[in-house]
């Protein structure tokens, strides 16, 4: 967005209490081939203005894809009917004279653009995992897949705050299904948690041919193993299920939107209340969990929230006690609790909320050794491929693609369709063991939904393997 | 906005040389969003967006660009334009798509239903009045929904319509709800008042002393939201032809004659109702009904133009996902005036939330209960009870343990509005089903 537009908009801030400007470009590219075959490649790009304003006690917001000046000025129309309209009928009133002054910008880091690589070369890469995945005859099902996504935006308000930030991140997939007899079984690369902050060149890094291989063989394997034991056991969690683990039964619970009441009518409350903040011993001591928006190439790293407020790490559960919400500024003031920078929009239509950024579990100190060699009767449990939880964050249940048995601290044979269940009140507190850094992934999830009107957002996770004891584990039919 | 679309279209059209087809399709909205919390206003405000995807066809090969724009028509052509040569300028790096297939045969159309007119402020004033003495948490969503089709062989399809969809939740001091929702073109506030009415007389069973269950097998009546729930985890693939091909169905076992739902299952893809436009994305007109299971026996797939080439069988106008928009479920024989007569002794569930497989291979589905949940003993309210995971078949939900359908049908409009208002929607009936596992 080039200087002279910004200062022509600049002169169009109404003369109200505050308001503020958040204009996003949203860039997505879409590279698929799916059982050898290129699917129609599609690029998306999208422009619009959210207009948000507080005025004489009321709020309202107007958002458009029309940037002409006409079209951003029939936004601010909107937003101040819509804020006459609310006067003394809010839930609650944002006092707008704590809203803070911020300037200054953000950009991931991508050392070889996106745009710097054909399409041809991003098919030809993408065509030689088809290759690899289809390794044999019993192979029914295979794909693979990259996208592209930038997100820019530009923010102003009354208050003369200024910022720019450039976030974009890569998500590549791979899907290999086997079948053997009547059962089908399928292996993932990247289905729910592997975008980042990245440029093409982390391609070169990750080595997924390799990944490739191994997640075909694994498919063909699963599809005529056992199905899992039903029993009670210690279940030591890899990265690539320990993020929806973490996402479902800490992240949205902690929500501060959720807490106060805004979602019940879809996305959900919580088990948490007000007064737990600061009291409530959420699980084992071990338990370190963060909100970090500063981890460099984690998906939802940023220096601003989509309000304006400056973004830092901070905890919410240290040494297992339940010390913050996972709130942004107006919530803050709704409750006179600590805040995180963590209003976020899922694009200039939608008014920012409640949202995880990155919300992450310190590493301990052992060894994925350690951990499995401590285990006399368990399961290892690898890459989510079901979440369902309560509209209070309690009752869970999680399904994955493999669970490979652990008996007298070794790993055994795999078995096809682990599933665990829980309560989320007790479960952490079963956590017993944490892996160090080695086992630590940087993982991230590009469709967490929540919000009425309803939003999509990305949120990071980053997490080691982590042991728990007593939980229970179930298979398929 | 059809005439927006209708110039835009033209222009575009107008370049395109005798050896390109392209395809267009226009998907916009004005829509006021008003989130409502302690029945007071939380959000309120106004989305204005259009959004235009060019689809660029030259010798057997497609690319696809979409663009938001901003209805000003020279700024419009100027980027849409910009768009086309980019689209040609990739067109090398692609190969050729064996699957392609678009509509070639002329079949223009035009659907509208924007006469009502909706005075949002009017009726946003009268719910906040009418309950300012309860605790209501829900949104309210309104306004123009467009979507238009044309393309280079000079076929044009346009679908507007006007509607408001109100979905709300009354939660009593207990912490236990009712959903509800009122959706439609025109505000009636007596139907309104009604709807809500019955919502608090529910509301005061629920609250009765919670009742915990514990795990084990329920007889249980499924209300048509409760049931919606469970068919959109049979449309998450079970329907499609593809995912039936490929074996990620989690009805793969019924279309190969495995497993069969209950006789009096029958359940349709009907677009007859209108409120989803007929018109698919590469130019096919949409049959009005299919069929999917008859009399509890897998009838047909929906199948795309893609996969209609990948598997050389015919297709018919299904959309990529090949998942249902509009499905109705055939009504059984329990009379809805007696649904608790008929339960007897087991669990009235409103609502169910957060499905999930946890066996796909077998149609197995876990969820929770949400609202509205009760148990009922000789046919009567007792109270509400704990919130309790499921985790239970498709095959015996609908098959072996449905005891039974109610006779009548509720039409529910789906109030999503994650890129847009959603214009999906289905027809069903409540069912009785026997044994229904709860295991948490």
């Amino acid at each position: 967005m080039k200087e002279d537009f910004i200062n022509q908009v600049k002169q169009l801030l109404p003369d109200v209490d505050y308001c503020s400007f958040r204009f996003v470009n949203q860039f997505v590219n879409t590279i698929s081939v799916t059982r050898n075959i290129v699917e129609p490649v599609t690029v998306s790009e999208d422009d619009g203005i959210m207009v948000s304003i507080i005025n004489q006690g009321g709020i309202g917001y107007g958002s458009s894809s029309d940037l002409t000046m006409d079209g951003i000025k029939s936004a601010i129309n909107e937003a101040i009917e819509w804020s006459k309209f609310t006067k003394n009928k809010t839930t609650f009133l944002p006092d707008y004279k704590r809203i803070k002054q911020v300037q200054g910008n953000y950009f991931t880091k991508e050392e070889t653009n996106w745009m710097q690589v054909s399409t041809k070369d991003k098919i030809d890469y993408l065509r030689n995992l088809n290759k690899i995945l289809k390794s044999k005859s019993t192979i029914s099902n295979w794909g693979a897949s990259l996208r592209y996504k930038k997100i820019e935006t530009l923010f102003i308000d009354t208050n003369d705050s200024h910022f720019r930030q450039r976030i974009s991140f890569l998500l590549p997939q791979v899907v290999v299904s086997a079948a053997h007899k009547k059962e089908i079984q399928t292996r993932t690369y990247g289905g729910h948690a592997h975008a980042r902050q990245v440029g093409y060149d982390f391609l070169d890094t990750i080595n997924l041919n390799q990944k490739a291989a191994e997640l075909s063989e694994e498919s063909i394997q699963l599809a005529k193993s056992p199905n899992c034991p039903d029993k009670n056991m210690k279940t030591l969690i890899a990265p690539d299920q320990m993020i929806l683990q973490l996402h479902e039964s800490i992240g949205h619970p902690l929500e501060l939107d959720r807490i106060l009441g805004d979602e019940r009518n879809y996305a959900g409350s919580s088990f948490v209340t007000l007064d737990m903040f600061g009291e409530y011993q959420y699980g084992s001591k071990c338990l370190n969990v963060t909100f970090n928006p500063t981890l460099e190439s984690q998906l939802a790293t940023y220096n601003y929230d989509d309000d304006g407020t400056e973004a830092s790490k901070e905890y919410l559960i240290k040494d297992g006690l339940l010390v913050r919400p996972i709130g942004g500024h107006i919530s803050g003031q709704r409750t006179g609790l600590d805040y995180v920078a963590c209003s976020r929009a899922s694009n200039w239509n939608r008014p920012p909320i409640d949202r995880m950024g990155n919300i992450n579990i310190e590493p301990g100190n052992y060894s994925e050794k350690d951990m499995i060699s401590s285990i006399d009767d368990g399961i290892l449990l690898e890459t989510n491929n079901s979440w369902s939880i309560d509209d209070k964050r309690n009752k869970f249940q999680f399904s994955c693609e493999k669970g490979t048995l652990i008996q007298n601290g070794e790993l055994k044979g795999i078995v096809k369709n682990p599933s665990y269940r829980g309560v989320t009140e007790n479960f952490w507190h079963n956590l017993t063991m944490i892996g160090n850094k080695d086992s630590q992934k940087i993982l991230g999830t590009s469709n967490c939904g929540k919000g009425e009107p309803n939003q999509t957002m990305f949120v990071g996770h980053s997490t080691p393997m982590c042991l728990f004891d007593n939980i229970e584990v179930f298979g398929g039919l | 906005m059809k005439e927006f679309f209708e110039s835009i279209s033209k222009k575009i059209l107008h370049e395109i040389h005798d050896d390109e087809v392209m395809i267009i399709n226009f998907d916009a909205e004005v829509s006021n969003f008003v989130r409502l919390n302690h029945s007071k206003i939380r959000q309120a405000g106004n989305v204005k967006q259009l959004d235009l995807s060019l689809s660029l066809i030259h010798k057997g090969k497609i690319h696809t660009s979409s663009l938001r724009l901003s209805g000003n028509i020279d700024r419009d052509t100027e980027i849409l334009m910009k768009s086309l040569n980019y689209l040609r300028r990739e067109m090398p790096e692609l190969s050729t798509d064996p699957y392609l297939l678009y509509s070639k045969k002329k079949q223009s159309s035009f659907t509208s239903n924007c006469n009502s007119k909706i005075n949002n402020q009017e009726i946003l004033q009268n719910v906040l009045d009418y309950v300012s003495n309860e605790e209501l948490v829900g949104i309210y969503s309104s306004g123009n929904i467009y979507r238009g089709f044309a393309n280079s062989f000079g076929q044009f399809n346009w679908h507007e319509s006007t509607s408001f969809n109100f979905d709300w939740s009354l939660y009593n001091n207990n912490d236990k709800a009712i959903k509800q929702n009122y959706a439609g073109t025109e505000w009636d506030y007596s139907r309104f008042k009604k709807i809500l009415d019955e919502g608090k007389l529910k509301l005061s069973v629920l609250d009765n002393k919670e009742i915990k269950l514990k795990p084990g097998l329920q007889r249980v009546y499924l209300s048509p939201s409760a049931l919606n729930e469970i068919i959109d985890m049979m449309s998450w693939g079970g329907f499609s032809y593809k995912a039936n091909k490929i074996g990620s169905s989690p009805l793969h076992l019924m279309t190969k004659g495995d497993k069969q739902l209950n006789e009096v299952v029958t359940i349709t893809e009907d677009l007859s109702s209108g409120i989803a436009p007929n018109f698919h994305e590469d130019g096919f007109i949409k049959p009005e009904k299919i069929e999917l299971i008859r009399s509890g026996q897998f009838n047909t797939s929906l199948i795309s133009p893609r996969s209609a080439l990948e598997y050389s069988v015919d297709h018919n106008a299904a959309e990529y996902y090949e998942s249902p928009v509009s499905i109705e479920i055939k009504p059984g024989n329990i009379p809805d005036d007696k649904i608790t007569e008929y339960l007897k002794d087991g669990i009235y569930i409103s609502n169910l939330w957060y499905l999930n497989f946890s066996d796909k291979n077998n149609a197995r589905v876990t969820g929770l209960t949400r609202f509205g949940c009760f148990e009922v003993k000789d046919g009567e309210f007792i109270g509400p009870i704990n919130t309790m995971r499921f985790d239970e078949t498709i095959y015996n939900i609908l098959g072996d343990n449905l005891f039974g359908l109610t006779n009548n049908q509720d039409m529910l409009m789906d109030c999503s509005t994650y890129e847009g208002r959603s214009s999906y929607s289905s027809t069903l009936p409540g069912a009785i089903v026997d044994e229904f596992k709860m295991t948490l």
